[in-house]
């Protein structure tokens, strides 16, 4: 193969002592994007290696590249309605590709600077410990770019990535070793840093290319049942203008990227329980999690917001892109299968509990899970103290026994 | 077997040896012979297999020592090491000593640690699995010698302790299932539902202090042989296997047999050298294709090496290859196809090392009541007194083989887990 004979013949200049050596894990990232290495179990050489001599299909790249193609539905869906949203804001008479192209024009951009920046960060970190470029990033890129706002400025977006790359990753020792989700990372950094654009109580509509006026603001169903919006609430869900329940389970609001249309992202969680890369421990418990906090809220039903239909918070803002994509993060969710179960049920009742008793944060999906992820090891802590007690025990009563 | 003259003690087969040789290249040696010990452990005395000639010697690095290999001479009537009245008629410690004089101590393992057990050790219990539950299992109904066996299990419950043996669930030998002297449990399910450390976790727990013996189904029966005979015979059948073998069988041979003739037999495909792995393909060691069995050795595996590069391998759907996920058509599709459809494997490691990443995975593949990754996680921090409590008494490296195989990140568990072994062992 003419591709294999060139990196074959290259492939020198970036090991020790060849001419690129500080590119070398570059090189190596480049290299085994191509081509799955040749590396057998126990080296190169394996004379007397004791282990498992074979191995499965499965490695990381594998893995996480399962996780972009659950992801693409979420984005084409994405693309089409930022030029659904912008036409039916300015009254376009665009037809569905022109819609869909705009909306492409639009996400390219942040796309780009998403992974530009993510990845040469990556990249650097690599080179600098020597080590091999991990895969992590490719699919907290893409997560990134869904879960901002069509409107959001590159530089802040930029600023954003690299300090959930640097703050949230790195400085742990890279993809894996991380306690927090470096994607919302990257949306905190954006929400508390630029609260005028990211405050979450709208969320801007793409302006057309030719349009030279103010910015349009559409606001999302959250932000019409937070505070400042109460009283328009009992009009809001039954005014045309406003967003029916199909409209939101289709997706077809504003809101950040990704995250409007639960069709989509439904069509993802099959793709990654199929396949077994995400926890349906953890998404199930995520959905009961919030389901029976959204009930009991209805039972006090003590204002409007908390008599909303608790299946309404499964439909509204990030709850069920967060719950798909970012709470069955393995790195940062409990690893246990005990842990799991608590660690989704927790972000699933603290996203209702926030959106519900705190309008200033309407979006509770993204905090809850960063706070989770934070107790994740304290929940995987206890589960697995019980089997060392356990175990305990058991030395306890054979030591009396022989005693 | 196709015919082979030469036969090898490796300490590369024992854990934590330091031998010190009492041999040396051109001595005549019989059948029961030590070969060497450990310095660490006097009664690990390991003795020549077979009556013959020291050929070599083998060294490595820093002249530590790899083998001792004997060449068998003639075929001349072995003569007895004690007769067989005078064997009949010892108590325990007369067992012990002769046992330990006669190299057949090596043959028993002690956990934890996986070490052959000091002369004074009293285990809770002892136990044998005649249930292969690994790739390409041995049937061990077939390749055991009815009354060795039978005597080998006495021998152990009068040396050691109770014995319990672990048979398959679908196991229809009539004498295995009528073994004396033991306890006998079935156990049913995919691998590792016959290795010894599944039984030891379901029957009689290891706590903190406590040791357990295990024994290979084969060595109780050279362990029987003996007291039977007053003949030190470790004969074994092992099965020649695995994808490169065209023929795979069984063949009757003496432990640490060369496998040169065997390696002959078999041919590289598509230009893949051929790996010779003594044991399972899942905790096996590789030997060279002049090289000798292992001690404990069921079978030899020979599979294609895998260093071929596989362009653009993370994205193709791929339909034949094995995976435990079912991020690969070939594992979402075997989901409706029979459970036997096959598979060809090869020494690939399939993607590059990474920090354990994937969580899930293990919980699958483990029966005992610990939580792998926590554990393998202790292992690497080397926190001794947290792998006590997750439970690191309770497993020898290849319990977790199957974690290993599965791993995501390409982590090699099973060194992982005998270096933490190591660690704990040499602290005491």
């Amino acid at each position: 193969m003419k591709l294999r004979d060139f990196i074959d013949k290259i492939k020198p200049d970036f090991s020790k002592g060849g001419r690129f050596e500080k590119l070398s894990s570059t090189f190596e990232a480049f290299e085994s994007f191509a081509f799955t290495p040749n590396t057998v179990t126990g080296g190169k050489v394996a004379p007397s290696y004791r282990g498992s001599h074979i191995r499965d299909a499965v490695d990381l790249k594998r893995t996480i590249i399962t996780v972009v193609i659950a992801l693409l539905p979420a984005l084409l869906f994405g693309m089409w309605n930022i030029g659904h949203q912008t036409a039916s804001f300015y009254n376009l008479d665009w037809g569905f590709w022109h819609q869909f192209w705009f909306g492409f024009l639009r996400m390219l951009p942040i796309i780009v600077v998403s992974y530009v920046v993510g990845l040469f960060i990556e990249f650097l970190f690599a080179e600098i410990r020597h080590e091999q470029v991990s895969e992590g990033f490719i699919g907290t890129g893409i997560i990134i770019s869904l879960i901002v706002p069509v409107t959001v400025p590159l530089w802040q977006l930029a600023i954003a990535v690299a300090f959930a790359v640097i703050i949230g990753k790195e400085v742990f020792g890279g993809s894996g070793y991380n306690f927090l989700n470096p994607a919302l990372v990257a949306r905190a950094f954006l929400f508390f840093s630029y609260p005028s654009h990211m405050s979450g109580d709208s969320v801007w509509i793409a302006q057309p290319f030719h349009f030279t006026g103010d910015a349009i603001s559409g606001a999302t169903p959250l932000a019409l049942l937070s505070g400042n919006s109460l009283s328009s609430f009992s009009s809001s869900f039954s005014s045309s203008s406003s967003f029916s329940l199909l409209d939101m389970f289709i997706g077809t609001i504003p809101g950040s990227i990704g995250e409007t249309s639960v069709i989509a992202i439904l069509l993802g969680a099959l793709i990654l329980l199929f396949t077994g890369v995400a926890s349906w421990r953890i998404m199930l418990s995520v959905v009961i999690g919030g389901g029976l906090m959204g009930l009991l809220f209805n039972a006090i039903g003590a204002n409007e917001y908390m008599q909303l239909p608790f299946y309404y918070h499964y439909l509204m803002g990030g709850f069920a892109f967060g719950c798909v994509f970012m709470a069955t993060d393995p790195v940062t969710a409990a690893q246990t299968n005990t842990g799991k179960w608590i660690y989704g049920f927790l972000i699933g009742a603290f996203a209702v509990l926030l959106r519900v008793l705190n309008p200033a944060y309407p979006e509770g999906m993204m905090l809850a899970i960063l706070l989770m992820n934070c107790f994740a090891p304290l929940i995987d802590h206890c589960v697995v103290a019980s089997n060392r007690n356990r175990r305990k025990k058991r030395w306890a009563t054979a030591e009396r026994r022989i005693a | 077997m196709p015919s082979t003259t030469d036969f090898a003690v490796k300490p590369i087969d024992y854990v934590g040896l330091n031998p010190r040789l009492l041999v040396g290249e051109g001595d005549n040696v019989t059948a029961g012979t030590k070969l060497f010990v450990d310095k660490n452990n006097p009664d690990a005395r390991f003795a020549s297999p077979v009556d013959g000639m020291v050929k070599a010697i083998v060294r490595g690095e820093k002249r530590a020592l790899l083998a001792v290999v004997v060449e068998r001479t003639d075929d001349a009537a072995q003569q007895p090491l004690c007769s067989p009245e005078r064997l009949a008629a010892m108590n325990r410690d007369e067992m012990v000593d002769t046992m330990v004089e006669h190299g057949l101590w090596t043959l028993l393992r002690q956990r934890p640690f996986g070490i052959i057990p000091q002369r004074d050790s009293h285990p809770k219990a002892v136990f044998v699995s005649a249930f292969d539950s690994s790739p390409l299992p041995v049937d061990y109904a077939f390749i055991l010698d009815n009354d060795d066996f039978q005597k080998g299990i006495d021998i152990l419950a009068s040396v050691g302790a109770k014995v319990h043996l672990g048979l398959s669930a679908k196991n229809d030998n009539a004498f295995l299932e009528n073994i004396k002297n033991a306890e006998i449990h079935h156990f049913d399910g995919p691998h590792p539902a016959g290795l010894t450390g599944t039984h030891i976790a379901f029957v009689d727990p290891i706590n903190k202090g406590e040791t357990v013996w295990t024994v290979n189904a084969q060595d109780v029966a050279t362990i029987g042989h003996f007291f039977r005979t007053g003949l030190y015979k470790p004969e074994r059948t092992v099965a020649f296997c695995g994808t490169l073998v065209e023929k795979p069988q069984y063949y009757r041979t003496t432990a640490g047999a060369s496998i040169s003739a065997l390696a002959a037999m078999v041919k590289p495909q598509n230009g893949h050298a051929p790996r010779f792995i003594s044991g399972d393909v899942l905790s096996g060691l590789s030997i060279a294709a002049d090289g000798f069995m292992s001690a404990q050795c069921d079978k030899i595996s020979v599979l294609p090496e895998g260093d071929y590069y596989d362009f653009m391998g993370w994205l193709r759907p791929n339909f034949r290859k094995f995976s435990f996920s079912r991020t690969f058509l070939s594992g979402f599709l075997s989901k409706f196809k029979s459970k036997n459809s096959k598979f060809t494997f090869d020494t690939g490691r399939h993607g590059d090392h990474r920090p354990l990443f994937v969580t899930g995975e293990f919980e699958k593949l483990v029966p005992l009541n610990i939580y792998p990754m926590q554990l393998i996680k202790a292992c690497i921090v080397g926190d001794i007194e947290l792998m006590e409590e997750l439970g690191i008494y309770e497993v020898e490296p290849e319990d977790l083989a199957l974690c290993e195989f599965a791993d995501t990140s390409k982590t090699e568990i099973q060194a992982i887990v005998r270096n933490a072994l190591e660690k704990i062992r040499k602290e005491d």
